[in-house]
């Protein structure tokens, strides 16, 4: 019976422990209530977007795949609205806070980035890339985003994103 | 001449009985390097297979669920990471419950460190993580005529939407609490809340060898050579009658 996968199960167990641990907390860059008190100067109460079937069907066809939640909590005064949004990288979830000001996106923050590798993401040369980008048509981004070796699909995740948060933003304002 | 001529039946020969022989081998190597390739847009990571061998041969512990929440029309038992809701699986990797109640149309469940609000039909409607909180560890969740109360490490904070919180000044509110579960309904809900495996890792371990135990990657390896020289003995059998049919 020696011949069973015990160190394979050990570093399974361990994988599958650091792993859990990464998806409770991750790297926390930025607490997201702290990145809204920074945007507005203060704590606004939060705002509810609820989707509806059509909001549904618009925000899958971004994402990919259904939105995992009926609504959607955002923060906003007259000029601008703050997404606090989540999306999986390749494993993990990455949590990224969005600022939109007019339709456009004003700036891009990642909050809490619990994939193993591809943190460049997280760096101010990916996310300017972002500034200024609104949404061209078929709800994609009116630019391309440079990608990051090594991080092709925290970089596919960050623009689903951007592009469902100027969505999001554009649906609050109706 | 002779030399050559044994040399091309003996390797012709070897080089089918090695390229039959490790066949499937081959096959399940290719076919699961070719899923693999495409593991992130199957989703492979979030699909699990439950099965209680499958968690036993790695070595997983499974953990009977000991108590169950219910609320007027809703019942939640969770273990390995599972949560059995009304019936149904609500997911993988979820914390372990601390609390459930049944709002008007809604209902919630409570883990130390997020809430859950769910639509009658069991479908999320919203799940708050720690910054939408008003504390964290929650201790108990609870219900009250004003909505949901929670009991955190800070206090006791009531919410009528669970978008703004306040300190609760009420004094009759009802916590939720578990319920035990009898020896039958654990054995049946264990089985229905079997840790799972997903199916990348399976993937990966049985291309690698991993799988099979420690000398699953040597045998792979062997696999590897083996191609190797299938290969390069094809690569010869094709060329070697051609250039010498060349010459002449």
């Amino acid at each position: 019976m020696n011949w069973r996968p015990r160190r394979s199960l050990a570093l399974l167990m361990l994988a599958l422990g650091a792993a859990a641990a990464g998806w409770v907390r991750g790297e926390v860059y930025q607490e997201p209530d702290a990145f809204v008190a920074e945007v507005f100067g203060t704590r606004p109460e939060p705002k509810v977007l609820w989707l509806t079937k059509d909001i549904q069907a618009q925000a899958a066809a971004i994402l990919g795949h259904p939105p995992v939640q009926l609504r959607q909590r955002y923060w906003s005064d007259a000029h601008k609205s703050v997404w606090i949004l989540e999306e999986i990288g390749k494993e993990e979830l990455i949590t990224a806070g969005f600022v939109v000001a007019e339709g456009h996106i004003d700036h891009v923050r990642v909050l809490v980035y619990r994939e193993s590798r591809g943190q460049e993401v997280r760096y101010p040369s990916f996310l300017k890339q972002f500034k200024e980008a609104k949404l061209a048509q078929g709800d994609r981004l009116d630019r391309e985003i440079d990608g990051v070796a090594g991080a092709t699909l925290s970089v596919g995740a960050m623009e689903r994103m951007a592009r469902l948060a100027l969505f999001f933003d554009r649906m609050s304002r109706q | 001449m002779l030399l050559r001529l044994f040399l091309l039946r003996l390797l012709r020969r070897w080089h089918a009985r090695v390229g039959f022989s490790a066949m499937l081998f081959f096959l399940i190597l290719a076919v699961t390097g070719l899923i693999l390739n495409h593991g992130a847009g199957l989703g492979l990571d979030g699909r699990y297979v439950h099965a209680g061998w499958l968690a036993r041969w790695y070595g997983i512990q499974s953990e009977p669920p000991r108590e169950a929440f219910r609320s007027g029309h809703h019942v939640l038992v969770a273990a390995n990471g599972r949560w059995l809701l009304d019936g149904k699986i609500s997911g993988e990797r979820l914390p372990q419950p601390v609390g459930l109640i049944e709002l008007a149309d809604i209902f919630v469940v409570a883990s130390e460190t997020a809430l859950y609000l769910f639509r009658e039909d069991g479908e999320l409607i919203e799940k708050l993580g720690r910054g939408a909180l008003p504390g964290v560890p929650v201790r108990a969740l609870g219900s009250s005529a004003r909505g949901i109360v929670l009991r955190t490490a800070s206090g006791v904070f009531t919410s009528a939407d669970a978008l703004s919180w306040r300190p609760s000044t009420q004094r009759s509110m009802l916590w939720s609490a578990p319920a035990e579960l009898s020896v039958s309904q654990r054995q049946a809900y264990e089985e229905a809340l079997t840790p799972g495996v997903s199916v990348q890792q399976l993937l990966l371990d049985l291309h690698s060898g991993r799988f099979a135990g420690r000398y699953g990657p040597v045998f792979v390896d062997l696999l590897a050579l083996l191609l190797a020289a299938v290969s390069l003995t094809g690569a010869w059998l094709f060329l070697v009658p051609r250039l010498h049919r060349g010459r002449h």
